[in-house]
């Protein structure tokens, strides 16, 4: 096979599945802290799932990244995964993914350094995990490949409803303490 | 619930999606409704596209001897080529032999 469409195909997949884990990582983390599911908040083996899962979607959304800067037609320079909006034929679109990449690392990284950092700062650097969703679903929505196919685009569309009703719940009937 | 058993739920519910899309990937290689239709950089020139020969025509189907009267040609079926056949650098595989 063709090297391109080797990462081509490596590019669209590790996409989709990057999508999913850190959908499965942001789910674990607002049920920790949503009162309606507060018999969820001191369960371990939820804790142990959000933590769990930056090791699942580190390495899928590297493998999108790392996929992309080989695919000659994508025309992505390193500096476009650090920079947003930098992309010639789509800047929006793909600069929208730079950015939830920016933030997503800002975010991992804090949570490495928490217990040397303030608690209110990490605190609201954490909760920008929001806005990394927003802007990764509306990146997968602008420019995701595989979102015309119905099975992909169920699934997407499902984990980013249980999302938004899980913040809407958290906004309406409050957060749980720390 | 065990952690364990979360976190393998977690694990292989991620590995399922992304072997999913990587068959469907493979499968629908070219989207035509992607959102994203990045321009080629390497287009191939645009003289190595192949240009269509002329019609052939073909000759006469027989051969009259002097003195005969050519036969009246009664309108039949017409042999037409489509513009785009191209004639080959060949030589024809039919040929007459007489010995």
């Amino acid at each position: 096979m063709d090297p391109q469409l080797v990462v081509w195909i490596v590019a669209r997949a590790t996409g989709v599945a990057a999508y999913i884990a850190l959908c499965l990582s942001i789910l674990s983390g607002i049920a920790l802290r949503t009162s309606v599911l507060d018999f969820l908040a001191t369960n371990r083996a939820l804790r142990s799932l959000h933590d769990f899962m930056t090791w699942i979607w580190i390495p899928l959304g590297f493998g999108h990244v790392a996929a992309l800067l080989l695919d000659k037609t994508a025309q992505i320079t390193p500096l476009d995964l650090v920079v947003p909006f930098q992309v010639s034929y789509a800047p929006l679109a793909i600069g929208l993914g730079t950015l939830s990449l920016d933030l997503v690392v800002v975010i991992t990284v804090s949570s490495w350094l928490r217990r040397r950092m303030d608690d209110r700062l990490w605190r609201w650097i954490h909760r920008s995990s929001y806005l990394v969703f927003v802007t990764m679903f509306v990146h997968a929505l602008m420019s995701g490949t595989d979102f015309s196919s119905p099975l992909i685009s169920s699934v997407s569309w499902s984990a980013a409803l249980g999302i938004g009703l899980l913040a809407a719940s958290r906004i309406v009937f409050g957060r749980l303490p720390e | 619930m065990p952690s364990w058993s979360l976190k393998i739920s977690a694990t292989f519910i991620t590995l399922f999606v992304l072997a999913g899309s990587f068959d469907y990937a493979r499968g629908h290689v070219k989207n035509p409704n992607a959102p994203l239709q990045p321009p080629v950089a390497d287009k191939p020139a645009a003289s190595a596209a192949p240009t269509p020969s002329p019609a052939p025509t073909v000759g006469p189907l027989f051969t009259t001897r002097p003195g005969q009267r050519p036969p009246t040609i009664t309108p039949g079926p017409r042999l037409t080529l489509a513009p785009g056949v191209v004639s080959a650098t060949l030589p024809p595989i039919s040929f007459t032999h007489t010995s």
